[in-house]
């Protein structure tokens, strides 16, 4: 007679196995997992000023090669320091005393991990050993935000007076948008219009009448606030006895910048640390918060 | 062939009603109904559509209780049975559904050996046999690898009779085996039904209304009316007693004591001549 | 097993009484878990028609929702210049998300329909009297059977749909829109968490709704009446109460589970 169990079973029985390989595939393939190493690893400690937003398991990178994972982070009440065990493969056992380890970050908005540069020193860290010489987190907020002097505390902005200002270029300014001085919001853009004489845009800034005492040969700029934020017009002070009034106009504008340009620049003529101007030249102007 | 002998000694009786009530939905089915089946004989059960012949034979096998009453079989009260006590004495009793049931899932040798295959251990050779016996017993041994969508109603109720007895009970049920049957097909049954009271002595309880049929195998006859029995006997002479009941039910007409208008307020109001009816 | 129809009070009393009358259908099925060991094979027989039966279409499925995924994700996310994180969104939106609901969904409309169908119709031609008679426990290899079978399943489904969404990504990213295949994994591995992805989303999710949808399904089929109207009104309802049940459930649980 027929015999339709043993079909049913073969055929359920592929089925199954044809789940779990596609669980295995999905767990080990496509997630996290395919970066853990399985193997023995040692742990090593190491201490940063500022751990920036390195999490657990993030990777710990020699020349860029994956070789352990950050195991824990923690801050010890009264040190100003955060202690960072590094859990790295046993294969890797011959790193230098010397060497350095460094928070790093993956790309310009990627997760951070750990990079250990190698030194020259012939003793090796033993397995639970120390690397003293740690470099640390350089916030990229921070160095944006030095760079272009943004600020983020909004202000209710009670009585203001107008101020127009020419711009040859408003970017994506728009009506609203925060005008700041040192970063600190000191009113708004009331109005952003094309000159159909001097073809280029004309923005009312509506300021707060507690900031009576700009001097009137101040500049401003279109600037953008982080990476992809929006954007805002900076003053930045001149040094002019007379203070700007109602329906004043300022002479010293800078136009918004291509991000795209500065940020190539930026990155392409070197490290974070290179204190270089990076204005585009557009104006004589330095940029808010750069001196 | 795994039945253990049951029988109380000196009992005639293998079915035994006393006193058995149960309302459905508000409704009276039974009323202290009194109803004695005899071991080894062929009964049927008789009576007016909706009288709960089919409810009554549900109460033999336990899947309806009643609300007063006990129904004993083979000496045990049937109420008090517990899911595991019923299951045991189903494995006694076959029971042939109007409409068969085979399993869909199943072909016809499968669906034969399915009980043997629930409650038994035995080898695949011996299952095999058993059910080709049952098969040829009723003359499909040829259809085995057939799937009940491809019988016909009455081959379909043929293997459902062969599924019924692969445990050889000592009792089986048939609720309404003729219907739907063609002439050819209802003697085949008939004949089955026959041959298994009068080969293997299993006792046989039928709900039928096919009088004909009943009165060529059925030695005692039940009509059951209103919750009640109202008359029993062999099928001759219940047929002549007389009685408004028999004399309406094998005589077929049409209004008597089961009235040819189901119970509803005054015709007259109901049509709105309230006023003249007064 | 002969379940009342609830009387037609209103909406909201008649779904009550659904509700309840589910939840003690599960009290029973579950009471039946130890009996229906005796009944692994037909377990396996369903697994096999719950199951197998249900990869082609969602494999099919995955493939496609994969596909159409990474399309629009390249297109939002070029615009931030972003392309190269697609393949992560993705993978994470399918396994958290999309994979265990839509699933669940084309689960219910395989699976679940024809589950309800087949009960309802063998209520409708008394096969599950005849068990009975037969001294075998319907709950236990009709209902029981089904409803673990949809529990396994469900799970191992998922699985298969996201790994073929993942494949439908790769396809369509790397192979049609150029990202690079290099940049397409690192960033799914670097993102996914075998814990609150797979485990959380995939396994969890898709195990919670493989057991709501079988049990509406194998509990509409045993509770409607056993007439042909009655079938197919059960196996609308098997589809309607599975939806909005996977939706709801889905919303509590990415609650905890977030």
């Amino acid at each position: 007679m027929s015999q339709p169990r043993s079909s049913y079973a073969v055929g359920t029985g592929l089925f199954i196995v044809l789940g779990f390989a596609a669980l295995a595939y999905l767990a080990t393939q496509t997630s996290s997992v395919a970066n853990v190493h399985q193997g023995d690893s040692y742990t090593l400690d190491t201490q940063f000023t500022n751990i920036g937003q390195l999490k657990e398991r993030a990777p710990v990178k020699i020349a860029g090669v994956r070789v352990g994972q950050v195991k824990s982070i923690t801050l010890t009440p009264g040190h100003e320091v955060a202690d960072v065990k590094l859990s790295i493969d046993k294969t890797y056992d011959k790193i230098p005393q010397d060497s350095v380890a460094t928070i790093f970050t993956s790309g310009l908005l990627g997760d951070q991990y750990v990079g250990i540069q190698y030194g020259s020193a012939k003793q090796v860290v033993a397995a639970g050993g120390t690397l003293s010489r740690t470099k640390s987190t350089e916030p990229l907020e921070e160095m944006l935000g030095k760079f272009f002097g943004a600020g983020s505390v909004v202000d209710n902005v009670g009585g203001s007076y107008m101020v127009k200002a020419d711009f040859s270029n408003v970017g994506a300014l728009s009506v609203g948008a925060p005008v700041k001085m040192a970063g600190v919001v000191i009113g708004s853009v009331q109005s952003v219009h094309a000159d159909p004489v001097k073809l280029n845009a004309q923005v009312v800034l509506a300021i707060d009448k507690r900031y009576n005492a700009i001097p009137d040969d101040s500049s401003a700029a279109v600037f953008t606030s982080g990476l992809i934020g929006t954007q805002y017009v900076a003053i930045q002070p001149g040094g002019s006895p007379d203070a700007l009034k109602d329906g004043d106009e300022m002479i010293l504008t800078q136009s918004a910048m291509q991000l795209e340009d500065l940020i190539g620049k930026f990155l392409v003529n070197g490290s974070p640390n290179d204190k270089k101007d990076a204005g585009n030249g557009k104006s004589s102007d330095t940029p808010a918060g750069k001196h | 062939m795994t039945q253990p002998d049951r029988q109380p000694p000196d009992d005639s009786t293998l079915v035994r009603i006393r006193g058995l009530t149960t309302v459905l939905n508000g409704k009276t089915i039974f009323d202290a109904l009194d109803l004695d089946i005899p071991r080894g004989k062929i009964t049927a059960i008789m009576g007016p559509s909706g009288t709960g012949k089919t409810t009554l034979l549900k109460h033999i096998t336990g899947q309806m209780r009643p609300d007063a009453g006990e129904i004993r079989v083979n000496g045990e009260n049937v109420a008090d049975m517990s899911r595991e006590q019923l299951y045991k004495m189903r494995e006694g009793i076959g029971y042939l559904f109007q409409n068969s049931a085979l399993l869909t899932d199943f072909d016809v040798f499968e669906n034969v050996a399915f009980p043997l295959r629930q409650h038994t251990q035995l080898p695949e050779v011996l299952i095999r046999n058993l059910v080709l016996l049952k098969l040829q017993a009723v003359g499909l041994r040829g259809a085995a690898g057939l799937m009940p969508n491809e019988l016909s109603g009455g081959m379909a109720r043929r293997v459902a009779l062969a599924r019924a007895i692969v445990f050889d009970p000592m009792l089986i049920l048939y609720d309404e085996p003729f219907v739907g049957l063609d002439p050819v097909a209802l003697n085949q049954v008939l004949k089955l039904i026959r041959t298994l009271n009068q080969t293997l002595g299993i006792t046989s309880v039928l709900v039928a209304h096919e009088l004909e049929a009943v009165k060529q195998i059925a030695e005692h006859v039940f009509l059951i009316a209103n919750g009640k029995v109202v008359a029993q006997g062999d099928p001759k002479t219940i047929a002549n007693d007389g009685s408004p009941w028999t004399r309406q039910f094998f005589g077929g007409e049409a209004d008597g004591p089961v009235p040819f208008q189901y119970p509803a307020g005054d015709y007259a109001e109901a049509l709105g001549f309230s006023g003249a009816a007064k | 097993m002969n379940v009342r129809e609830p009387q037609r009070n209103n909406v909201v009393t008649q779904s009550l009484a659904q509700i309840g009358a589910c939840g003690l259908f599960l009290v029973t099925l579950l009471a039946a878990i130890p009996r229906s060991f005796r009944y692994v094979r037909e377990t396996i027989r369903q697994l096999w028609f719950v199951g197998a039966m249900s990869l082609t279409i969602i494999m099919v499925c995955g493939l496609f929702v994969g596909m159409v995924l990474m399309l629009q994700l390249y297109h939002v996310l070029s615009i931030f210049g972003g392309t190269s994180a697609s393949g992560m969104v993705v993978a994470l939106s399918v396994y958290r998300e999309l994979g265990p609901v839509v699933t669940a969904l084309l689960f219910a409309g395989r699976a679940g329909t024809s589950i309800t169908a087949e009960i309802g119709l063998m209520r409708a031609t008394d096969q599950i009297d005849a068990m009975e008679m037969m001294a075998v426990d319907p709950i236990a290899y009709v209902a029981t059977p089904r409803f673990l079978a949809g529990l396994i399943a469900m799970p191992l489904l998922c699985c298969v749909f996201c790994a073929m969404a993942v494949l439908g990504g790769h396809l369509v990213g790397v192979t049609w829109l150029g990202i690079d295949n290099g940049t397409f994994w690192s960033n799914m591995t670097a993102e996914v968490d075998v814990h609150t992805d797979i485990v959380n989303g995939v396994l969890l999710k898709s195990l919670a709704f493989g057991a709501v949808v079988s049990l509406i399904a194998v509990f509409q089929g045993f509770t409607t009446p056993p007439t042909s109207e009655g079938v197919a009104y059960a196996t609308t309802r098997t589809v309607v109460a599975s939806s909005i049940a996977i939706l709801a459930l889905d919303f509590v649980l990415t609650a905890f589970l977030m």
